[in-house]
């Protein structure tokens, strides 16, 4: 391994400058590292996480061998870069797979300047470390001391099993994060009605982001040091945003920060005390370093509070950066209760909320959620919105704590430097609207994944307006392939180009391309990992395009790019307790689902019962599915003759096969009516997991055989829990839990 | 009995060791950290001390902190780092600029690194203050009431703080909200109810206890007001530390002077002014 690490350090040194030609050797590995403690598999790039700084200037001609040197194949996008479809990197949608212990050659001309970065877009290697810098260098540009902070987010799980426990809405995320926003706490704060109408309207405790991470870094450290600055420099510091789920925001010790540029493109100067940066967005900032004898703090803090890594500047004692504070998720809740309808639909309160100026996510953010309502930019509201916004109770009196000083960044401040009008072609118009379903973890933009629609047909030359609103309870950074948009805000001509547009729940955001490229394949996805790989985007392909040499089987390769979306998740749920042993088994995509359930007794008089069924869900939001599958059951007793519906029970011995309808009712209550072919009619109505405390869980179920059982679980760990109930058939009990 | 003492005493004493026990692989530091006060002393000594993990002990007059930690759980930059988000500068880490000013009066030592650091930094980025429109005499009526109130008070004359307290009551009313820039209007009307609750009370009665009482209540929602609006002339927020068995109360006053409304002429020159409102 060393051996290996230095050969790759010497190649990279070697990396020739001829003319204007530059390459570079990235050598791709599987490692393991130990961050916490624990040693976990990951991915290095040269030996490194993150991989090496590539810098380059532009007019330059890159040539990068990627040498993977795995045992899985591998693939390298450049974020950001304008460049032919072919060298985009995105495996089977416009470029062939990096097989494992093969070289690809990258070779593209550099045609822009600025902060970008590079990353695998295999499946979930970016987020075991597959990214780096990418540096374009303006080739006449003025001497400016520099420094690049990549960031990023660290899990000591495996990434499949992160993104399978997301879809099986494990909370085991949320214990950790101290976030399950449960009944026992809302008491505490007086928030009992707000977390009821909450479930009430079928909505799980939502946090600003899901996965609990163990570390957030810079440039791979917790604390990164730079002293070799002088004190008074005026430094341009390129923040990369290379995580795969986290949103980060950036405050400086020495007070306001000029945004100069983001996604590498040029802005005129702003001066802000804090911004946050989108996963995958790029910002430039000028700080200056403090004077002898102290370093000052860039902080960078995930938008939960969980965590934070800092980039030190300058020499001497540290002064820290002003801490964000925790957040108020029961003030979020009630922000959503007050706008989503029972159906689970934003509703239409007459607001217009675009740019990142205004969300309901403010309201969660103790130290500027009095502010923010008052100094926010409130264009495209106009006086009678306002009234309707008086009604939402809740609102105005957010205004009245926090400090009114404090300049947060938004999307409406960005003003380009230079017109960025699109050439004068006709345009055509898109509509997307984002959804989401948090319980199933699916995501998708027209209740779509990108499996399940066409791809998108554009003319090359002609310009394309697209216009997104965000029906989701999430922010989605979506990031458009090898193209600049404008993001249409109040500077008109002037309005920013970006290729990372961040959009808040409830908001509704314009952006422009011209289709510049002449052929090929262009992802449009949201840049959250777990949602992109649930389906989250859409692909745009330019008419005519000749085929692409690197897939010489399109209709394969596309049906391995649809294969993502479309992939199945286990999951169990199995107890043992004293008086028999319940549980299920589950493989579950986008629309199906497959379970298998048992409940066995130790004896004939608690009996033996097992069902399975394969099912659909239907509707949008997935609260109805419906379903087939069998009943086997036999009891030596029968505790009444005739069911709910006057017919013949069928409790103590059973073997049908059945056609059933399920129907998610408000708080959550799963009700389920089934027939069996012999005519039998079941409705069962249960509620699982009602968060009490942190950790602990209760149920209950009734049916119209008389059946019921309720019951609690305390979780202990990520798999085990303690569990306890009682049944009608097989009594109290009490025992372990396994859940995967 | 004897299985008594064979297991549950011994159970026990392990328990107590346990809870006592020494700290493993200890180091010991001594490193300077700021402050000035017996309160700087408890905040600092409980934000280094972690169970098991670490002790802490300050000096006030050479502000040096003697820290002891187990090297294998904790380390003394970990701890400063703590001290210093408490508010305190030391010799590793400074205070955020935000937890310093947090800090209660008499704790708010001089600081010497940061402070020409954050001017200079602040200058250069000071283009645009924050305007606040005149809204001074939108509260002058209120002020003044406010004022007679407190000094019949003082005198011990319950017949005249009712009187005043009525006057006070018709002035809330009178109060024009529409001429109030949208924060101050937020602030004001989240203390209106207090503010006439208590006024309300004070002129119920001639009972100068009660009226003492309404006057804590009415005094606090009227600070957090004034500290929100202009003021045109400078108006003291003092203090008296024993009203209410040593909970404290606050009133506001024109005068630097101390006269206790409280207490009356039993203590008058009893209190302190904490912060002067301009």
């Amino acid at each position: 391994m060393q051996k290996l690490v230095s050969i790759c350090l010497l190649l990279l040194s070697l990396a020739v400058q001829a003319q204007n030609i530059k390459e570079y050797d990235l050598y791709v590995t599987d490692t393991v590292v130990n961050y916490t403690g624990k040693s976990i598999e990951a991915i290095a790039i040269n030996g490194k996480i993150p991989g090496p700084e590539l810098h380059f200037t532009e007019g330059d001609t890159a040539v990068i061998r990627v040498h993977n040197m795995m045992h899985h194949e591998t693939s390298v996008h450049w974020h950001g870069l304008l460049l032919p479809n072919e060298e985009d990197g995105v495996p089977y949608l416009t470029t062939v797979p990096i097989k494992p212990m093969s070289v690809h050659t990258y070779k593209f001309p550099l045609k822009q300047s600025g902060t970008y970065w590079y990353h695998s877009h295999t499946m979930l290697q970016e987020q075991s470390g597959m990214y780096g810098a990418f540096i374009i260098h303006k080739k006449d540009e003025p001497k400016m001391p520099e420094y690049t902070m990549l960031l990023s987010d660290w899990t000591d799980l495996n990434p499949h099993q992160v993104e399978r426990m997301l879809h099986k809405e494990n909370d085991w995320f949320s214990i950790k994060k101290g976030a399950t926003q449960n009944y026992g706490q809302a008491i505490k704060q007086g928030k009992f009605g707000t977390k009821f109408t909450n479930e009430w309207k079928r909505m799980r405790a939502m946090d600003v982001s899901d996965v609990y991470y163990e570390r957030f870094f810079a440039n791979g450290k917790t604390d990164v040091e730079a002293p070799e600055f002088k004190p008074g420099d005026k430094v341009r510091i390129r923040i990369i945003n290379g995580s795969s789920s986290t949103y980060f925001w950036l405050n400086y010790a020495g007070g306001k920060m000029d945004v100069v540029a983001s996604d590498g493109s040029e802005v005129v100067p702003v001066p802000v005390d804090r911004f946050i940066v989108g996963t995958s967005e790029t910002y430039d900032v000028i700080v200056t370093i403090p004077p002898k004898g102290v370093a000052y703090e860039l902080a960078a803090t995930s938008e939960d509070r969980m965590g934070q890594t800092s980039l030190w500047l300058g020499k001497g004692v540290k002064q820290l950066a002003n801490p964000l504070q925790r957040l108020n998720y029961f003030e979020g809740m009630q922000m959503m209760n007050d706008m989503i309808t029972l159906g689970g639909n934003m509703k239409d309160i007459g607001m217009k909320m675009s740019l990142q100026q205004m969300d309901m996510n403010v309201v969660m953010y103790p130290e500027i959620s009095g502010a923010q309502m008052n100094e926010m930019n409130m264009q495209g509201m106009d006086s009678k919105k306002m009234d309707g916004m008086q009604d939402m109770k809740g609102y105005d009196h957010y205004s009245m704590q926090g400090n009114s000083s404090i300049v947060t960044l938004n999307y409406n401040m960005l003003k380009s430097p230079v017109k960025t009008t699109l050439p004068d072609k006709p345009f055509r118009e898109l509509h997307f609207t984002l959804t989401g379903n948090m319980n199933r973890y699916v995501w998708t933009a027209d209740n779509k994944t990108i499996s399940e629609t066409d791809k998108i047909l554009i003319k090359a030359g002609e310009n394309v307006r697209i216009i997104i609103t965000n029906n989701s309870m999430m922010r989605h950074p979506m990031h458009l392939h090898g193209h600049f948009f404008r993001v249409v805000n109040q500077h008109g001509e002037y309005s920013p180009l970006k290729n990372v547009l961040d959009i808040m729940p409830m908001e509704t955001d314009t952006i422009e391309f011209n289709a510049s490229e002449e052929y090929g394949d262009w992802f449009f996805h949201c840049h959250i990992l777990y949602h992109m790989m649930s389906g989250m985007g859409r692909i745009f392909t330019y008419k005519n395009s000749p085929p692409n040499p690197q897939l010489p089987d399109a209709a394969a390769a596309l049906k391995k790019v649809y294969a993502d979306d479309k992939r199945y998740y286990f999951s169990a749920d199995v107890g043992l307790e004293s008086n028999g042993s319940d549980g299920e088994l589950r493989l579950e995509n986008t629309r199906n689902f497959i379970d298998a359930e048992w409940r066995l007794g130790y004896n004939d008089d608690s009996g033996y019962e097992t069902e399975a069924h394969i099912g659909r869900y239907l509707d949008n939001k997935q609260f109805l599915a419906v379903y087939t599958g069998w009943d086997f059951r036999y009891h030596n007793t029968l505790d009444r003759e005739r069911n709910f519906f006057g017919q013949q029970s069928t409790q103590a011995q059973r073997a049908v096969a059945c056609l059933g309808v399920i129907y998610v009712l408000p708080w959550f209550v799963e009700s389920d009516l089934r027939v069996d072919h012999k005519g039998n009619v079941r409705l069962q109505f249960t509620r699982q997991d009602i968060p009490v405390t942190s950790r602990l869980r209760l149920w209950g179920s009734w049916n119209t055989d008389y059946e019921y059982s309720v019951g609690s679980r305390y979780i202990l760990t990520r798999y085990w829990s303690l569990s306890a109930h009682y049944d009608s058939d097989m009594g109290l009990g009490g025992g372990l839990a396994f859940t995967y | 009995m004897n299985l008594f003492y064979k297991i549950v005493v011994p159970v026990f004493f392990i328990a107590s060791l346990q809870a006592n026990a020494q700290i493993k692989n200890a180091k010991t530091e001594i490193l300077t950290v700021q402050g000035n006060c017996n309160m700087c002393k408890e905040t600092i000594e409980k934000t280094a001390t972690e169970k098991k993990v670490s002790e802490a002990a300050w000096d006030k007059d050479s502000h040096k902190l003697t820290l002891t930690y187990d090297s294998t759980k904790t380390t003394s930059d970990a701890l400063l780092k703590k001290v210093a988000y408490a508010g305190y500068d030391n010799e590793k880490y400074l205070a955020p600029t935000e937890a310093y000013n947090k800090l209660p009066g008499c704790c708010q030592y001089d600081r010497q690194a940061e402070a020409s650091a954050q001017t200079a930094m602040h200058e250069s980025h000071m283009g645009k203050t924050q305007e606040t429109p005149a809204e001074t005499s939108i509260l002058k009526e209120v002020y003044t009431s406010y004022f007679t109130l407190k000094d019949a008070l003082v005198k011990s004359n319950g017949v005249a703080a009712a009187t005043a307290s009525a006057q006070l009551v018709k002035a809330l009313k009178a109060v024009p909200m529409d001429k109030m820039e949208h924060s101050a209007h937020m602030v004001w009307m989240k203390n209106l109810p207090a503010l006439q609750e208590g006024a309300e009370h004070i002129a119920e009665t001639k009972d100068i206890k009660h009226q003492r009482d309404h006057f804590v209540t009415l005094s606090d929602a009227l600070y957090t007001v004034a500290k929100a609006f202009e003021m045109d002339e400078t108006v003291y927020y003092q203090h008296c530390p024993m009203y209410n068995n040593g909970k404290g109360a606050n009133w506001l006053s024109l005068d630097k002077e101390v006269k206790n409304p409280y207490y009356g002429s039993k203590m008058l020159s009893c209190g302190s002014t904490t912060e002067t409102l301009k």
